[in-house]
């Protein structure tokens, strides 16, 4: 910056055309705050309009008198060229047009008013929001949570943990693994899933540092960065871990009969139960929930106990709570998927061979209910009641066609707006195992827009496509039961046609939505979930692991639906983070704490640091 | 042969009523959640598709607008919330304006304002004509019988001239629809001898519209046939039986019982479609152009003030009941003079032609396929 030049005049145009992102946010304070800035001449509101007409910008920028522009809003990117052409048209520097990125900086949320100013302030000034906008960094405890122990949550415990640092690791359910314990194949490479997940799986049980709270919850977190305390719910297993030696004694004798969350409902398990036999825990645990001695009081049954050989099981076991403090967390919480019975027409729940992707991929493990055989559900008595059941039968008959509906609750505006990401590429991997299994089975894809962006993964489709599958462009809408199996209807849009197939079986390809408590949890941590309810990152771009809370981390697919090796990068990365703070012993605290008049100081320091008016501070000393 | 696009054609479309074309990405989900769509006509998509890419051409020809029934099971299941159902809707009245000689009927479609302009002009014109016809030759205290201020004679004559050009109006529009929709195609040959032998589909749509009734919601369907049944009985009566509907004092059942049921079928279904526009009851009452309301509100107007004069007659208010006639025809010759050949009424044309010329086009297409297979294969398989 030339000092002897006349002083800029910058203007600063707010957008709101991604309204919907900014509810919340007091546009009219940031404006103010604006206002106050050096240098800022102007201030315009742009509304809500997408297309900002260059020449009247040109007029109006002409008008105002301004030099400099900043357009702020969510994600003002898309306005740019217009404002850059308008710059030209008004005879000023089409270089001096800067933005500031609200959504970039995590600012969508009501609570996030300062990271709005804050990037105002950062486009006003021309300086980097992550160089400028830093808050002071606190002493760290060395311990770290982490909640949800699913893939991520496993990568980013064994990674700190290797380093030598103790870790607590939180899961709702009896077993770790999370949902990629249930998967058959990983795509694009069709590797076992369990032969990659098993061995972490088990290396994190035994691990030294590595304190496993399975049936847990966080419940309550207090305290400040660098030092949380927090207060788990260890809900009753009701058998010693450390006795229980899964000899299956107790789930024979067991009387009580309930669908298994592991695979998916397809199949029972008994109220005392290990979910697969690789579980981690290594023990039996009891859904209190369902046990007939729970249930009675002590009353009845009771048949496990006097079953059990190293009299592990404790029927009266109470929850407990327990406090840890902790430096750091890290939230892994991952997803569920959609509710396939919101949406009618497809039939599910109400077909008994319309399956949704997690029921296939139990059904077509080696590990499943059926030893991996594909068949169709059919009907059963059964022995006591005499009711009719549909049940998965090995001896059943095997599907002749089966369709695989692409984009279900996902890409809708009627239901997830958003892609998730993984579900193009898990039905090419479930053609795949159709057509692996049952040769002579007619398999087809109905999708919207292939979505195959990975490394391989275009590949991967080619040659799903050479393997036989018909992939037909087009979304279906409707499921019918016909006079042979099920009447499937959908529109080829290629071909312009209205394609009417008859198939055996149908699999629906659900999106993901963030996993059940995802709100409450933000609410105990205090940190955002964003407009979709994934955690909102603390920088989409340059930081998609922190959040606006110091020490609290983000990892796999909570941040956002992603796959397996996204995930694993991702925790990863997560860990390292961790793992610097630790070892440096300090980390940053909270990010909205800074107040906007420090935040304005802060940024026109850094400004003059950058125009090198002022020294580089010194690194700041660790504790 | 090179087609040309036109890029304002999405532009155009909007002021005829279609908002959100724009959002629609070719899921294809309407086209299978539609009844009607099957193997020769693909639509909504495909239409969507015309207005993305700006083929005014190949929409002018396009019969599939007029195959929609607008249930809304289409826009409601759309994910993108582009209003399939809408925009069919739409395009229906973007055609009637193309199909349209004059001009005028684009004019109205464009402009409320102009239509608004046109109707008050139409009626301040027929007031002032009847007024002076019956203070010149009648008694304003007398409605019917010698001296009558607005002979049933005189009106029917009169009735009859303005279908005339009615009809030849709507015709040279019919005409031109058959041109962009059948006659110029010169890949689909119709054989005359088909065009004899399915001409019975007009009528039978036109009395019926036994397509409508095909869609999954019924109510919207009987409704819509009620409204029109209603009318046509009136139009009956009107143009046949003017003079014993109009003279008193004696009430001929035969006819008026006809009337009567009319009368109250009108009446019932204008005000039911009026006040689901008003409160969005079903999806396609949510989006309402500037023509359906005047429409309704003509129709209702035109009904009450017929209602009127006939209570009033019947009742002994001969003056009172010879100025609503008056206002009655200050709403009716607008509303056909207008509406019939420029504006929403021209679809009872159209209608069953598009079933008609449909029926004609999948004929000759099914048949070239069983000869000459179009590509078949739904999928890309090695």
């Amino acid at each position: 910056m030339d000092s002897t030049a006349s002083p800029p005049k910058i203007g600063i145009f707010f957008s709101r055309a991604d309204a919907g992102r900014l509810d919340g946010l007091d546009l009219a304070q940031v404006m103010d705050f604006a206002r106050d800035l050096p240098g800022v001449a102007a201030v315009e509101d742009l509304g809500s309009e997408a297309f900002p007409d260059p020449e009247t910008l040109a007029e109006t920028i002409k008008r105002l008198g301004v030099t400099e522009v900043v357009i702020a809003g969510d994600s003002p990117g898309g306005h740019k060229p217009v404002f850059t052409r308008a710059m030209v048209m008004a005879g000023g520097d089409p270089e001096l047009v800067r933005l500031a990125s609200f959504g970039e900086v995590g600012a969508a949320a009501g609570t996030a008013e300062n990271s709005a100013l804050a990037a105002v302030a950062c486009a006003v000034h021309g300086v980097p929001y992550g160089l400028a906008v830093t808050s002071p960094r606190v002493p760290v405890h060395p311990d770290t949570l982490v909640i949800g122990a699913g893939v991520a949550g496993i990568e980013t415990s064994l990674r700190i943990a290797g380093a030598g640092h103790k870790v607590h690791l939180v899961e709702r359910a009896a077993t770790i693994g999370g949902h990629m314990a249930m998967f058959d194949k990983t795509f694009p490479t069709l590797d076992c899933a369990a032969c990659i997940l098993t061995p972490k799986m088990v290396a994190a049980g035994q691990h030294d540092n590595i304190d496993i709270l399975n049936c847990s919850e966080v419940q309550d977190v207090s305290g400040v960065p660098g030092e949380y305390k927090v207060r788990v719910l260890r809900r009753a297993k009701r058998v010693d871990p450390d006795a229980c030696v899964a000899c299956h004694a107790c789930r024979d004798v067991c009387p009580v009969r309930v669908p298994s969350e592991f695979d998916e409902g397809i199949v029972e398990r008994k109220a005392i139960y290990m979910a697969f036999p690789q579980a981690i825990p290594n023990s039996y645990v009891v859904d209190g929930d369902n046990c007939l001695w729970v249930q009675s009081e002590g009353k009845k049954c009771g048949a496990c106990v006097k079953k059990c050989p190293k009299d592990a099981i404790h029927l009266d076991e109470e929850p407990h709570s327990v406090e840890l403090t902790v430096g750091n967390i890290v939230v892994a919480t991952g997803f569920d998927t959609f509710d396939a019975e919101l949406i009618e027409r497809y039939g599910y729940g109400r077909l008994p061979n319309v399956l949704t992707a997690l029921e296939f991929e139990r059904l077509t493990n080696a590990s499943g209910p059926t030893g991996g055989r594909i068949v169709t559900r059919t009907v059963r008595r059964k022995r006591k009641t005499k009711q009719e059941e549909w049940v998965f039968d090995t001896d059943a008959p095997a599907p002749r066609s089966v369709a695989i509906i692409h984009c279900v609750g996902s890409r809708d505006q009627n239901h997830n707006p958003y892609c998730s990401r993984v579900c193009c590429m898990y039905s090419l991997k479930f053609a795949h195992l159709v057509k692996e299994k049952l040769p002579d089975a007619t398999c087809y894809q109905f999708y919207i827009d292939m979505r195959a962006f990975g490394k391989g993964y275009e590949e991967f489709f080619e040659r799903i496509k050479d393997e036989g599958v018909f992939v037909v462009r087009g979304r279906t809408a409707k499921i019918e039961a016909g006079p042979d199996g099920m009447l499937i209807r959908g529109e080829d849009v290629v071909h312009d046609r209205i394609r009417e197939f008859s198939v055996d079986m149908v699999l629906l390809a659900v999106g993901l939505e963030p996993a059940k408590g995802t709100q409450r949890l933000a609410k105990v941590l205090d940190i955002r979930p964003g407009i979709d309810g994934w955690f909102t990152e603390l920088n989409y771009n340059s930081d998609p692991t922190a959040t606006n809370r110091g020490g609290i981390h983000v990892a796999g697919v909570c941040q956002g639906p992603k796959d397996i090796p996204d995930t694993v990068a991702q925790a990863s990365a997560v860990a390292a983070r961790v793992l610097g703070g630790v070892i440096s012993g300090s980390i940053r605290g909270d990010r909205d704490t800074v107040s906007p008049d420090e935040i304005a100081a802060n940024v026109a320091r850094r400004a003059k640091i950058i125009t090198q008016e002022e020294p580089w501070p010194s690194e700041p000393t660790h504790t | 042969m090179a087609i040309r696009a036109n890029p304002h054609l999405i532009d155009e479309l909007e002021k005829y009523g279609a908002q959100d074309v724009v959002k629609c990405y070719h899921c294809g989900n309407c086209s299978a959640t539609c009844p009607f769509s099957g193997e020769v006509f693909v639509f909504p998509r495909k239409s969507m598709r015309y207005l993305q890419l700006g083929l005014s051409s190949r929409l002018q020809g396009n019969l599939e607008p007029w195959l929609c029934y607008y249930c809304g099971e289409c826009s409601e299941e759309c994910p993108r919330g582009a209003e399939p159902g809408e925009t069919m809707m739409s395009m229906r009245r973007w055609l009637t304006a193309r199909y349209d000689f004059t001009g005028i009927s684009g004019l109205f479609y464009r402009s409320a304002k102009a239509e608004l302009l046109a109707i008050a002009l139409v009626a301040i014109l027929t007031g002032l004509g009847l007024t002076l016809f019956g203070l010149a030759q009648g008694n304003i205290n007398v409605y019917d019988g010698p001296g009558a201020f607005l002979p049933a004679e005189n009106i029917h004559i009169f009735d009859w001239i303005m279908a005339g050009v009615l009809v030849v109006l709507l015709g040279i529009n019919c005409v031109r629809m058959w041109w962009y929709t059948v006659g110029s195609d010169k890949e689909v040959r119709i054989p005359p001898g088909d065009y004899l032998k399915q001409f019975f589909l007009v009528p039978w749509h036109f009395f019926t519209q036994r397509r409508y009734s095909q869609c999954d919601r019924k109510q919207p369907w009987a409704v819509h046939l009620v409204l029109m049944l209603s009318y046509l009985t009136m139009l009956i009566l009107i143009m046949f039986f003017l003079h014993r509907v109009q003279h008193g004092p004696d009430i001929d059942w035969k006819v008026h019982a006809f009337g009567y049921v009319a009368a109250v079928g009108l009446v019932g279904t204008t005000i039911f479609a009026l006040a689901g526009r008003v409160r969005k009851t079903w999806t396609h009452y949510k989006h309402s152009h500037e023509t359906d309301w005047i429409f309704l509100v003509l129709l209702l107007v035109v009904s009450l003030t017929g209602i009127a004069q006939h209570v009033l007659h019947r009742g002994g208010w001969e003056v009172a009941a010879n100025i609503v006639y008056i206002a009655h025809m200050m709403g009716v010759v607008p509303m056909l003079v207008l509406e019939v050949p420029f504006s929403k009424w021209s679809h009872m044309a159209y209608r069953p032609l598009a079933m008609y010329f449909s029926t004609l086009r999948e004929k000759v297409l099914l048949a070239e396929e069983k000869t000459e297979p179009r590509p078949q294969s739904a999928a890309q398989t090695a």
